[in-house]
């Protein structure tokens, strides 16, 4: 159970024993989306799921906005219930591919939504005007949303998101479909929630991306978690282990060399730098699940 | 423990529900639907300035006019508003959940019942709005042209020689055709039906799988709605009738519990004939407007509320 | 919930709901009839057409509308001279605006007046048949404002133009009855007073339809005596019918004393007596006149060749004489 205790602060994100089965057409076997997902990410952090296309991710963070109700399971936002309307009070969520009203200009659609949240007069003005700034929009406000790059439309989107000051941000997707240069906006935007100590929860199937601004990852694959834990400790090589020396001269590096030879099964790989990327660390693992299937 | 953030007040449903409503509202303003009006106005002026071909003798010259702009007016009112308030609400909904607007919607503290009354007082804010314009242009011209037709035949009279006593009546035979309570009655009324049919596309909308489906099935129901009243006369009175198959009953009945009266709402057509709409009828169609609007609405919500999109 | 049981709780509470409302809503449709605001059903179901009934009820709010258009339609079918069409459209138009006066009165007069009227002197059908179109175009005529009646109960004018119908010395001929006809024009303008909201006309033309009744003429002496009492200043036919009708009732009176009773003097007794007894294709009652005219005359120096009682009079039973 995930009651959160009286002493403890609650989870950000508690996901337990998620399921989630869709109805595909008559009488044939329900098709499994999420399969038995557990996701816990406490305040401040910064958390990853990744996965390719089609692996449950978003229908994940759906579940988590009361947007589909899980099949078996619970998803709670800072203790509460997603299935109840104010678990929202503290989420801002970016859809994948987000579009917006057309007919409003990007100044109406952060009012429209700050509305909806209960900011009024004053404040919202001056959350309107910051968030522009911040997403780099003030000069495109009074434009319509129809005529957006989506570029433009990912941060509008982003801007949208935190347009109540959550203190949990959700991006599904938050650069697919977004050139070089914009993915770097949304990353350091993405640094600054962080600095602000903002949750956030975002998938993508770009490693890279995750890699860089995420300090907790959850690999999902077909519908079920299959590694998940602080970035630092999934990529390190568990059966390596790794001295970093400072001003060490070649000589030392030979009698080490040397040293590791005299003891059988050890072996030294490489004096160089040791680091496997997430790539290869995501690569490794689905890889493994599909052989094991 | 919930810390409560600087700048956030958790609204209630009303003021949520109207900034919904002011929302949908300004989308199909946005939309161009007022061109429409625009549409409408050229004709009803046009129906002014043009004394159409027709038998008049002196006696009843002009009153024809004024009821001729009449039944141009709320003719168009009908169909401006019965279009409207189909076709907008059954576009609204799939649009939203088409352009993923609704994840951002409810992905805020928005219950889903906000949600739908907000879309459907949108859609009546609109409907509401161009009737009243609308509204405003017909009783201006219904006046002036009152006053010139009774200028006219108030000359006429006197110049045959009228008895007092016939002027009165033909005086009041002419306000009668001009803008009276009544037919602001009659234009509440096309409100009262436009407020029963866009909840009922609401309704459909929240199950059906197309815009396409849910304006075709409201247009039917719209259709057939003028024959409950006909199918509840025939399953009341055929109490007492043997010859009635039972399975003619059960689809008399069956139409007359489905299906909203929309022949009540011919009272319009009566009203702009120059018959009198009493106050209390206004009220009872307010009444039965309330109540199919709020029928319909929570129907709505109990679809809608499990939906996942 | 599954979604099969959330449709069922739905249909259940949409018929719960249409048996809360089902009540309701027939009373306000009584009430709505009783208010003439809907018509009644059975009227609307005498003898007219389904299809119609069908497009009247279903065009809610656009009713008069199209009746608007069908009436410009109409128009230009009687521009035509295309006399069935304007009367299949008015069929449809009344049935549109059953409480529009305006339709009745001008369908009708379309089929009785001018559609009769080109029957008879314009049309190229064989002279024998002619008539008979013509009776039977008045015969619609009649039978429209009659349908007309039935539907607005309340409005004097269409009684009026009943009773004119039937009134109508160049139409007589067409009814089987011309004392029938007359009777019933009698009843029709009194229908048009009891209304309440009958211009004053309408209770001397009663007079004058009754007086033109033979059997009637004390009731219509009655109605004349009546109309006399209301309003000081009559018009000359009621003055003469006031003539004739009370000689009818006393033929051994004083001639001259009777008349010097009802007219302001002997010369306007002269003049209003001698326009009624040449009338005779108005069918008006001439008991007296014969005996108090060479009276008047001789009074007033009228030559016995120049006599009122000697010019040749119109036969009154032929609608083509004299024009």
């Amino acid at each position: 159970m995930f009651l959160p205790r009286m002493t403890e602060i609650p989870p950000a994100v508690e996901i337990s024993h998620l399921i989630k089965d869709f109805k595909t057409s008559f009488k044939r076997q329900p098709l499994r989306a999420v399969d038995d997902v557990s996701i816990r990410i406490m305040p401040g952090e910064v958390y990853g799921l990744i996965g390719p296309n089609g692996s449950g991710k978003s229908t994940t963070m759906k579940a988590l906005l009361g947007l589909v109700a899980p099949t078996a399971g619970k998803c709670a936002i800072f203790g509460k219930d997603s299935m109840k309307v104010d678990s929202r009070n503290e989420v801002g969520f970016l859809p994948e591919n987000p579009y917006f009203y057309k007919h409003l200009s990007g100044e109406e659609t952060l009012k429209f939504y700050g509305k909806l949240c209960g900011i009024k007069g004053a404040k919202l003005r001056d959350r309107v005007k910051q968030l522009l700034e911040l997403v780099d929009l003030s000069g495109a406000s009074h434009r319509r949303i129809g005529g957006y790059s989506k570029g433009m439309l990912q941060r509008i989107g982003l801007a949208q998101a935190l347009i109540q000051e959550p203190k949990l941000v959700i991006l599904d997707e938050p650069t697919a479909g977004v050139d070089p240069v914009g993915s770097r906006e949304i990353r350091d935007l993405i640094f600054k929630l962080r600095e602000q100590g903002i949750t956030v929860f975002l998938c993508s199937h770009l490693l890279e991306q995750v890699q860089e601004v995420c300090d907790h990852v959850g690999i999902i694959f077909k519908g079920k978690m299959i590694r998940e834990g602080k970035l630092d400790d999934l990529i390190a090589i568990e059966d390596q282990t790794e001295l970093i020396l400072k001003d060490a001269s070649p000589e030392l590096v030979a009698e080490i060399a040397a040293l590791v030879g005299k003891h059988a099964g050890a072996e030294l790989i490489s004096t160089g730098k040791p680091r496997t990327t997430l790539e290869r660390l995501f690569l490794r693992e689905t890889l493994k699940q599909e052989s094991n299937n | 423990m919930n810390p409560v953030s600087t700048i956030k007040a958790i609204p209630g449903h009303v003021s949520r529900t109207s900034v919904i409503a002011r929302h949908a509202f300004t989308q199909l303003v946005r939309m161009k639907v007022f061109y429409f009006l625009a549409f409408f106005a050229v004709i009803l002026i046009a129906s002014n300035f043009f004394n159409l071909p027709q038998h008049e003798g002196p006696e009843s010259a002009g009153v024809n006019i004024l009821r001729s702009i009449k039944s141009w007016s709320l003719g168009a009112m009908t169909l401006f508003s019965v279009v409207l308030s189909i076709v907008a609400t059954a576009l609204l909904l799939p649009k939203d959940v088409e352009d993923r607007t609704l994840y951002t919607i409810l992905a805020k503290p928005v219950p889903r019942l906000d949600y739908l009354a907000g879309k459907l007082l949108g859609v009546l804010l609109l409907v509401f709005v161009s009737l009243a314009l609308m509204d405003i242009l017909m009783v201006g011209i219904l006046q002036l042209r009152t006053n010139m037709v009774l200028t006219d035949q108030m000359a006429m009279a006197e110049a045959r020689g009228w008895p007092a006593a016939d002027i009165a009546l033909l005086k009041a035979e002419i306000l009668a055709q001009g803008p009276t309570a009544s037919l602001q009655g009659a234009v509440f009324s096309v409100f009262l039906r436009s407020s029963i049919i866009a909840s009922m596309a609401l309704l459909i909308s929240t199950f059906s799988s197309s815009t396409l489906f849910t304006t075709i099935i409201s247009f039917l129901i719209y259709f057939i709605g003028h024959f409950q009243a006909d199918a509840r006369a025939a399953y009341l009175s055929g109490e007492a009738g043997t010859s009635d198959g039972i399975l003619a009953r059960g689809v008399t009945l069956l139409v007359s519990l489905v299906l909203p009266d929309f022949q009540l709402f011919n009272v319009i057509d009566s009203v702009i004939e120059g018959q009198v709409m009493p106050l209390f009828i206004v009220g009872k169609l307010t009444l039965i407007g309330l109540f199919y609007a709020i029928f319909y609405i929570l129907a709505s919500w109990f679809i809608f509320a499990e939906k996942e999109f | 919930m599954t979604q099969g049981k959330k449709y069922g709780v739905l249909v259940l509470a949409i018929l719960a709901a249409g048996g809360l409302r089902l009540p309701f809503e027939r009373s306000l449709t009584n009430d709505l009839q009783a208010a003439n605001l809907l018509p009644r059903k059975l009227e609307m179901r005498t003898g007219e057409k389904i299809g119609q009934t069908f497009s009247a009820v279903s065009l809610g709010g656009l009713r008069t509308l199209i009746a608007t258009l069908l009436n410009l339609r109409a128009f230009s079918f009687f521009s035509e001279q295309k006399w069935v069409d304007v009367e299949d459209t008015f069929d449809v138009i009344v049935d549109l605006a059953p409480r529009t006066r305006y339709y009745w009165d001008t369908g009708s007069w379309h089929q009785a007046y001018n559609a009769a009227s080109y029957y008879l002197y314009e049309s190229e059908i064989p002279p024998l048949r002619r008539k008979l179109a013509w009776r039977e175009s008045i015969l619609k005529g009649q039978a429209f404002l009659e349908r007309g009646i039935r539907n607005n109960p309340d409005d004097p004018k269409l009684y009026e133009g009943l009773g004119v119908l039937l009134s109508d010395s160049n139409k007589i001929a067409a009814f089987s009855s011309p004392n029938e006809a007359y009777e019933k024009s009698y009843e029709a303008f009194m229908a048009a007073v009891e209304t309440g909201n009958a211009r004053g006309y309408a209770k001397r033309a009663a007079l004058y339809s009754l007086a033109r009744v033979p059997g009637r003429e004390m009731d219509a002496l009655a109605l004349a005596n009546e109309i006399r009492k209301e309003n000081p200043r009559l018009p000359p036919t009621v003055l003469g019918l006031l003539y004739t009708l009370n000689y009818h009732e006393d033929p051994a009176q004083d001639v001259l004393t009777l008349a010097d009773s009802i007219f302001p003097n002997r010369k306007i007794a002269y003049e209003i007596l001698g326009n009624q007894w040449m009338r005779t294709r108005d069918y008006f009652p001439v008991d007296g006149i014969a005996r108090v005219m060479p009276l008047l005359e001789k009074e007033l120096g009228v030559s016995e060749e120049d006599s009122v009682l000697k010019v040749k009079l119109l036969s009154p039973m032929n609608p083509d004489e004299g024009r």
